[in-house]
């Protein structure tokens, strides 16, 4: 009786695995796909059939290579310098002062009170005006940083430090619930106890532990910072995205080119390292025992 | 202050006095310095530019006398107070309908049994979710537009006339239909954390005891979810709540937004001021406080539940 009784249940949870959640899944990729395979076709269909003059237009525009290089070097500058400055971060609050935690949570919390345009605005009142509080909260380090030698405003590198707060919600989230989700304590003691400092501790014991989630951070960092206008656009720097819409505006053909363009570059960057993070040596396996915890 | 972090810290306190270093390490100066870059680069590009604004808000652009002047301009002018009915209600709007079909996916994906499929699936949903901005404006005009893809394969095939029936991209539900693009696929990735969260033990546990599917997820997953569900749907709301690109590049201004009118106040339109520009963000930064305390008091049920 017992025994039928779970055999039924077993059947009836497999049968589940097939149900409602696959069709909406099914459903949110038609949804999610649609877009791009309508955009793929009204932007290489001419009035004769497929067209890729467009494709060849935007190439020999200089002003494309340009902007991408540029959206590309800002995306893995923000990439590297969250990963590099919030990963230490939240293992050393762990492990040494978990009762900042609070502090931490209310900081990455912030940019979502304050989005790209408010933090845009606050941005270049910060740096380009002269304000006697912002001086004396900064410590003095706002007029250093808005006056030669080390003028910042609109440039490049006030434009990766705002895309670093931007993504630091995502970034700490998803770092900070994976590391939770292991025991840091005990692999830390562990470790300790077998003659490891603590730099070795983080680099060969906690980062292949959590790898999945720092993953996951570095790609939304990533595909925020290449398809992001508000900045760029308030700071006036000509990235990707504005010269996309710039030339999309005159012509919906090339706009549709584009959008495919810049999803096609985002889709293999993401990949790649995607690829170059599987290679590692054992990371299979320390995937699956996060994920099985 | 003290209250709220031992709250936090109350989980892990069983496992402390069986760690024999964890009282000598203590709250010594060298353990907050290395606390210092994290919270310098916080203080210079996020808490900063904050301040000015709530400071500048709250000042007459002219006299630089403190002045509630610039709220009151945002409350009595029509114009400023449509603007945030309608981002609020289009975040609402995009909130739920993300966070619904986005969950249901997420559970979807959660599901599969090939790791490459998931995979595979986590990374698509990283670039759609951030497929924002201008390239999704044009790709939705490309496939919805008035000769967008979709709309003239209806026509030709179907005969239907969408814009006839009263379908229009440019509006207020175009502009919803086109935020859903990017807020499902954030649902699908902050909720897989925590539905791998859910241990199989429970739900055998539960099998065990006599529990059907729907008991199951009635008493046991939902229940555990719940809190990661409201956070998430929060963080779509906020995520919504200040998107500008898109709504910019699709409507060309038509839609009436506060982050427009923020936009237009840097720009220096004639029509919006600084002052009311830093009061119109003020105003955002408001609303968005509320939806932020009510995810973080989810996040503090969260931390309850999975904390060790």
């Amino acid at each position: 009786m017992q025994t039928t009784q779970a055999v039924a249940i077993a059947q009836r949870q497999t049968r589940a695995r097939f149900g409602i959640d696959k069709v909406f899944l099914i459903l949110v990729l038609i949804y999610l796909t649609v877009p791009l395979i309508s955009t793929l076709v009204f932007g290489f269909t001419g009035s004769h059939g497929i067209d890729f003059s467009t494709l060849g237009q935007i190439f020999s525009d200089k002003d494309f290579a340009q902007t991408l290089s540029l959206s590309l070097e800002l995306a893995l500058a923000s990439t590297l310098l969250s990963v590099a400055l919030i990963t230490p971060t939240i293992y050393w609050v762990q492990l040494r002062l978990p009762g900042v935690r609070p502090l931490l949570d209310i900081l990455s919390l912030i940019p979502f009170a304050a989005p790209a345009i408010v933090m845009a605005f606050g941005l270049v009142e910060v740096y380009s005006g002269s304000n006697m509080l912002i001086n004396v909260l900064s410590l003095g380090l706002v007029p250093l940083l808005s006056n030669p030698p080390f003028n910042i405003v609109n440039t490049p590198p006030l434009l990766v430090c705002a895309y670093v707060v931007i993504a630091l919600p995502f970034v700490y989230r998803s770092i900070d619930a994976s590391l939770r989700s292991i025991n840091t304590r005990v692999l830390t003691e562990a470790s300790y106890s077998l003659g490891c400092g603590w730099w070795r501790t983080f680099l060969t014991v906690i980062l292949p532990n959590i790898w999945p989630g720092i993953i996951s951070a570095a790609l939304l960092t990533f595909s925020t910072v290449m398809g992001e206008f508000t900045l760029s656009s308030l700071f006036s720097i000509y990235t990707f995205p504005i010269y996309l819409n710039q030339t999309g505006q005159e012509d919906p053909h090339k706009a549709a080119s584009l959008s495919i363009l810049s999803f096609i570059l985002t889709l293999i960057c993401v990949l790649a390292i995607f690829l170059l993070v599987r290679r590692r040596p054992g990371q299979q396996g320390e995937i699956e025992l996060t994920a099985a915890k | 202050m003290q209250a709220s972090a031992d709250k936090v810290t109350a989980p892990s306190a069983p496992a402390k006095p069986t760690s024999r270093w964890s009282r000598p390490w203590g709250y010594t100066l060298t353990s907050w310095l290395g606390l210092v870059p994290f919270l310098l680069f916080c203080l210079l590009f996020e808490v900063l530019p904050v301040v000015v604004i709530i400071q500048n808000s709250l000042v007459d652009s002219q006299s630089g006398a403190l002045t509630l002047n610039n709220y009151q301009r945002v409350i009595s002018q029509t114009g400023n107070l449509h603007a945030f009915q309608n981002s609020i209600l289009l975040s609402l709007v995009t909130a739920l309908s993300g966070g619904i079909f986005g969950f249901l996916a997420a559970y979807g994906v959660y599901n599969l049994r090939a790791n490459w499929m998931r995979n595979f699936l986590v990374s698509f949903s990283s670039i759609a979710a951030n497929f924002a901005g201008v390239p999704l404006a044009f790709a939705f005009i490309s496939t919805l537009g008035v000769t967008g893809f979709v709309t003239v394969l209806l026509h030709t095939w179907l005969h239907v006339d969408l814009y006839n029936l009263g379908f229009n991209l440019y509006n207020f539900w175009g502009l919803a239909l086109t935020y859903t693009y990017f807020q499902i696929p954030l649902m699908i990735l902050v909720t897989l954390p925590a539905l791998s969260g859910l241990r199989p033990v429970w739900r055998e546990a539960a099998a065990n005891l006599g529990a059907s599917q729907w008991t199951y997820w009635r008493r046991v997953a939902l229940p555990i979810l719940f809190p990661s569900i409201i956070a998430a749907m929060m963080l779509l709301f906020a995520n919504s709540f200040g998107a500008f690109a898109t709504a910019y590049a699709l409507a060309q201004g038509n839609i009436n937004l506060v982050t427009i009118l923020i936009s237009f106040a840097v720009n220096g339109n004639v029509s919006i001021d600084p002052g009311l520009g830093n009061a119109l963000s003020g105003g955002m930064i408001i609303v968005l406080l509320l939806a932020v305390s009510l995810y973080s008091i989810m996040l503090r049920r969260i931390s309850t539940w999975q904390g060790r």
